[in-house]
């Protein structure tokens, strides 16, 4: 049996996970979604990231960013690789996409604040 | 004290390994130590306290290596090949007071400091205090400038506009079968050493002027003279005010050697080119003596001592309105009073200093002993006092000789330098004093060559302060910020500074635009959050004005940058 | 002189919250923001992680405080920007606010005033770090806001002390950024942060937690070159000989947070030594009549969600604020919590849902949250485990306690 931390919310539930004749057994949560972290986690663990966009504005040099859904913990540096070249040249807002289906993983980086258009 | 009777004393502590001589009317010291302190106490036992003949400390460190003066990391000529008639060497309150009083007249005068700004030794790392003197006794230098130098502070802060408080000082006595002995001592002080505003206060007087001081108090020696001033402030005064009476001043510029022949000083190697001053005024602190040296006319030492300060929150500001002490016999008697408590001119309690001899001339690093001592000691004078208020602490280096006063004279040997050296406490409460006697004594010696000095028909003596907003009655400020809206947008919330004070510091007639010179001049980053909210800020308006990206904004020093550049440096314009 | 109804100083989450829900009472406010924004410390809070109570969403900060200034404009709630009190003066029928902006210097008069001011993080100075003073060193908030609002590089290679929330966000933000975190160092025996931090932002990037060891020196005249990181005792105090040096550029802090009280200590409100916030009843009152106190300026909450929901309900109570004799029974705190807020209820007030909020003084397994009134236990509750990061709340119904004047309420954790 193995013990991992739920990140899902603030609870931070320490689980307990077992296999059991390629069942997965999950137990020590304290709602349902502590049942699909663990499963996830072992079988393809997925993470948010968060980062920055540059812009070409000077009163607002980056904007915040996010993906839009859970991507693949072992692709978080290859995101942020792409995050990393994109110059923005709009002045968008809250929830715009970014980049479409970055690197086909089949989710957003969507911008997380309307700075640029609220100024 | 003949040169043999101190052989005899220094063979019994030394053993034979410290051998005096007399050589130029100095007591040389010579051999070989391990312990820093043995080499101190070596060159005290040699020497006596005022005394002309000063000990001169060739007594070899085995123990450690001497750091090196620290210099700037880069040079050009911008100075290369200037005639000037007066270099003071050293940008601190000795040297920008001496500036000043020179820019009186219609002379080229250079102060170069190596340090990117003023003040930044020890004239910068003290308490503030401008001391009545009441520890000093005729016959020194230090008890002479000091007493003059107490009165006028009044007429050359207003000149200067800088901030000045006379807020007396207490030193408070728990002993009471000591009372006869403070009263003939008070005696000697007021009609003896004229430190005529000495007096004894009840335990009474002192609770109802002071009410959280330590109420063991049976009674204490006062001293209304005793006053509170910003130290870097003054400094910094001083020489805005020189410099707009026509004194340069280059920051940045260490000086490295001299030519000196027929016992004259011929030219001045610096970091920026070799100049050829007709008159050298050594104020440069704990590296006067290197500086004597470099001049050929080195008679006296300097010992460095480190003193550590601590600075309290605003809020424990209540607990002390003046400048107090505890005194007990028990105490051992040190250098220095082992510190006290004193309430700054910004509003903020200031605790300590200590007292500890160091081979480091600019060893500034704090250490916690020296913060739990001086906080241990200073509990007695206001038991009140916590350590959790402390907001910052820091540490200077003083610059005493081994004779314990200040050396203010022409060159023993050499016959264009005047030392302005040993200044240690109270050499803050001196400098308006020693200033105006080394202004004399320097155009005394230009003329004796032959020089012609005019007045300085365009001296103005009053120096325009940056306004500060906080400080100002309501329509005073509107007025202002009418004027100019920057006055108006507060960057700094802990000190109440706007951007306007800022802009105003970087527009100022010695512009240091990097952080620690914003905050020394407006003081944006002193209060309790510690520059936390308004960094990022301060940074910002430097880069706008000077219109570099925000990397190249330094907190001091030339390579003391506080961003690396863009985080996002591969990002490229999307089509 | 302007008249208000309520005064909010400080457009964060807190101040928005509150504002809304004053704005709902159909009374006249307006909100005072030193900054040229609204949304205060979450806009510079880009990672994710907030919103799930509230929303059921996760939100990054400048969404969170992005959908409440979106109602806040909608509502046409007055917000003076850029806008800094000066002071606050007591009076007879309320407070006269003074404020300075471009604009000059104004008086505000009103019959609340909210403090929404948030908190302050503690220094270096504050941790008695010594040696020299180069640049380099950060508090973790600093380094936040440089990275993302400036989008500038504070470090190449750091080390990081404390193991607050915010440290170890950073850690994992300066690491996506390409900075080297060399470490996270924790004086305490256990990390400071929520669990889930400490596995999502160093444990997903490797980085090492140390815990035990705090940084008792720092090199470099210019910039920091390296730090001395030391073990500690159980007395947090640092173990000779057991000093190392790590060789770095910066060292950011996350050592604490301090809510923000100048202004209501100048107002003389009473303030509670662990929380470090004012004193305030169920009503978010504090002990000045007529001045409330809400989200970190109150006390640290460790989520968001928290510090909207009891702003919320300081700008209801100070909206609806009538000047009248106040009945305030005292909690006692008694064995393993720290603290909790509020420290008092008015008796006069409905008790029907009294939300209070509290942490424990230690780790503790299975242990039950109690209320006692007058020795007798009415109230309890089970905690599979409580640490003092993890803030808890619970909304009670103090109607069935039967309280008067002369009750004894004591809080536990048994």
């Amino acid at each position: 049996m193995e013990e991992m931390v739920c990140i899902e919310c603030p609870n931070g539930c320490v689980l307990t996970v077992e296999n059991k004749d390629g069942e997965i057994i999950v137990g020590n949560y304290k709602c349902k979604k502590g049942i699909t972290f663990a499963k996830t986690e072992l079988l393809s663990p997925k993470r948010t990231i968060s980062s920055i966009v540059r812009t070409v504005f000077p009163d607002i040099p980056v904007i915040p960013v996010r993906v839009s859904g859970d991507i693949p913990k072992d692709r978080i540096f290859d995101v942020i690789e792409e995050i990393n070249q994109i110059r923005l040249d709009k002045r968008v807002g809250r929830g715009h996409i970014i980049i479409d289906n970055v690197l086909g993983l089949g989710v957003n980086i969507i911008a997380t604040s309307s700075i640029l258009i609220n100024t | 004290m003949n040169i043999k009777k101190i052989q005899k004393r220094l063979n019994s502590s030394f053993d034979g390994k410290v051998t005096a001589s007399y050589r130029d009317n100095s007591i040389v010291l010579e051999g070989e130590l391990s312990s820093w302190d043995d080499i101190v106490k070596a060159c005290y036992t040699a020497a006596k306290r005022y005394s002309k003949t000063h000990v001169v400390n060739d007594i070899k460190f085995t123990g450690a290596e001497i750091p090196k003066m620290r210099v700037p990391d880069f040079s050009d000529k911008s100075l290369e090949g200037s005639f000037w008639d007066v270099l003071i060497i050293g940008g601190g309150i000795s040297g920008a007071s001496i500036a000043r009083e020179l820019s009186k007249w219609e002379l080229d005068v250079l102060l170069a400091d190596k340090e990117p700004d003023l003040a930044l030794q020890a004239s910068g790392r003290n308490d503030g205090e401008i001391h009545p003197g009441v520890d000093l006794s005729k016959g020194s230098l230090k008890h002479r400038y000091v007493l003059l130098g107490n009165k006028m502070y009044e007429s050359v802060c207003k000149e200067l506009s800088v901030p000045f408080e006379r807020r007396g000082q207490y030193v408070g006595f728990t002993q009471r079968w000591t009372f006869p002995f403070v009263v003939l001592y008070a005696l000697k002080k007021k009609y003896i050493d004229d430190v005529t505003d000495t007096k004894i206060i009840s335990r009474k007087n002192l609770i109802a002027a002071e009410g959280k001081i330590n109420p063991n108090f049976k009674f204490a020696l006062f001293n209304s003279s005793a006053a509170c001033v910003c130290p870097y402030g003054i400094t910094i005064a001083y020489a805005e005010n020189a410099v707009s009476n026509g004194v340069k001043v280059s920051l940045g510029t260490a000086v490295t050697g001299m030519v000196v022949e027929d016992e004259n000083i011929v030219s001045v190697s610096t970091n920026r080119g070799t100049i050829y001053p007709k008159l050298v005024i050594n104020a440069a602190g704990v590296f006067s003596e290197d500086v004597a040296k470099m001049a050929g006319d080195r008679f006296f030492s300097i010992h460095p001592r480190k003193g550590t300060d601590s600075i309290l929150d605003k809020k424990a500001g209540v607990l002390l309105n003046s400048i107090a002490a505890i005194k007990e016999t028990a105490l051992k008697r040190s250098h220095t009073k082992g510190g006290g408590v004193l309430h700054t001119v910004h509003g903020n309690l200031l605790i300590g200093p200590d007292a500890l001899e160091t081979y480091k001339k600019e060893d500034t690093a704090t250490e916690p002993s020296s913060i739990s001592k001086v906080f241990a000691k200073q509990k007695r004078t206001v038991p009140a006092l916590t350590e959790r208020d402390i907001i910052t602490y820091f540490a200077g280096v003083r610059a005493p000789t081994f004779e314990e006063d200040f050396i203010i004279e022409a060159g023993r040997k050499t016959k264009n330098i005047i030392h302005c050296a040993g200044i240690q406490s109270p050499g803050l409460t001196c400098a308006p004093a020693i200033a105006l006697d080394i202004e004399a004594k320097a155009l005394e010696m230009l003329k004796k060559d032959g020089l012609v000095i005019n007045e300085n028909k365009s001296f103005n003596p009053i120096r325009k302060a940056i306004p500060a907003l906080k400080e100002m009655a309501p329509k005073e400020r509107e007025e202002l910020i009418k004027k100019n809206p920057d006055y108006g947008v507060i960057v700094c919330r802990c000190e109440e500074i706007s951007k306007g004070e800022i802009l105003d510091a970087l527009s100022s007639p010695i512009s240091v635009p990097t952080v620690d010179g914003v905050k020394k001049r407006v003081r944006p980053g002193m209060g309790r959050c510690q520059g936390g909210f308004c960094m990022p800020l301060v940074i910002q308006i430097i880069a706008d004005y000077l219109n570099i990206p925000m990397d190249e904004v330094k907190k001091s020093y030339d390579n003391s940058s506080v961003l690396f550049g863009d985080i996002k440096e591969k990002s490229k314009e999307l089509l | 002189m302007k008249e208000y109804d309520v005064i909010i100083i400080g457009g964060g989450p807190a101040g928005l919250a509150s504002a809304i829900s004053a704005k709902d009472e159909g009374k006249d406010i307006l909100l005072i923001e030193r900054e040229v924004r609204l949304g205060g410390i979450l806009k510079q809070c880009i990672h994710d992680g907030f919103g799930l109570l509230r929303f059921n969403e996760k939100l990054s900060g400048p969404e969170y405080a992005e959908k409440y200034i979106d109602i806040f404009n909608e509502k046409k709630i007055k917000a003076l920007t850029l806008t800094f009190v000066t002071e606050i003066v007591k009076e007879e029928n309320g407070f006269t606010v003074s404020v300075v902006n471009r604009d000059g210097v104004t008086n505000l008069h009103t019959k609340t005033v909210i403090l929404a001011t948030g908190c302050r993080e503690r220094t270096a100075r504050q941790i008695f770090i010594h040696g020299t003073r180069p640049s380099g060193i950060f508090t973790a908030g600093t380094a936040q806001a440089f990275v993302n609002i400036y989008g500038q590089k504070p470090t190449k290679k750091c080390i990081i002390l404390g193991s607050g929330d915010i440290g170890l966000i950073m850690a994992r933000r300066l690491t996506l950024e390409g900075a080297e975190v060399k470490g996270v160092y924790e004086a305490k025996p256990t990390p400071s942060g929520l669990t889930r931090n400490v596995h999502q932002c160093l444990n997903d990037y490797n980085i090492p937690l140390h815990l035990s060891h705090t940084v008792t020196r720092v090199f470099g005249n210019s910039r920091l070159t390296a730090v001395e990181v030391s073990r500690v005792d159980e007395n947090m105090a640092p173990i000779k000989g057991t000093e190392q040096i790590i060789e770095c550029d910066a060292l950011i802090l996350s050592v604490g947070l301090i809510p923000e009280n100048e202004l209501a200590e100048t107002l003389g409100a009473k303030l509670n030594e662990r929380t470090k916030g004012p004193v305030c009843d169920n009503l978010y009152m504090t002990s000045v009549d007529g001045l409330f106190s809400c989200g970190n300026a109150l006390h640290v909450n460790d989520l968001v969600d928290y510090v909207s929901e009891n702003a919320a309900e300081a700008g209801k109570a100070a909206a609806n604020y009538i000047k009248s004799e106040r009945k305030l029974l005292e909690f006692s705190v008694g064995e393993n919590l720290l603290y909790i807020v509020p420290q008092s209820i008015e008796l006069e007030s409905d008790l029907s849902a009294v939300t209070v909020y509290f942490r424990s003084s230690g780790d503790f397994n299975g242990k039950k949250f109690t209320i006692k009134v007058n020795g007798d236990t009415v109230f309890e509750k089970k905690y599979a485990f409580l640490r003092p990061p993890e803030m808890e709340k619970l909304v009670i119904d103090m109607n069935k306690f039967n309280l008067n004047m002369n009750s004894r309420i004591e809080f536990s954790i048994i």
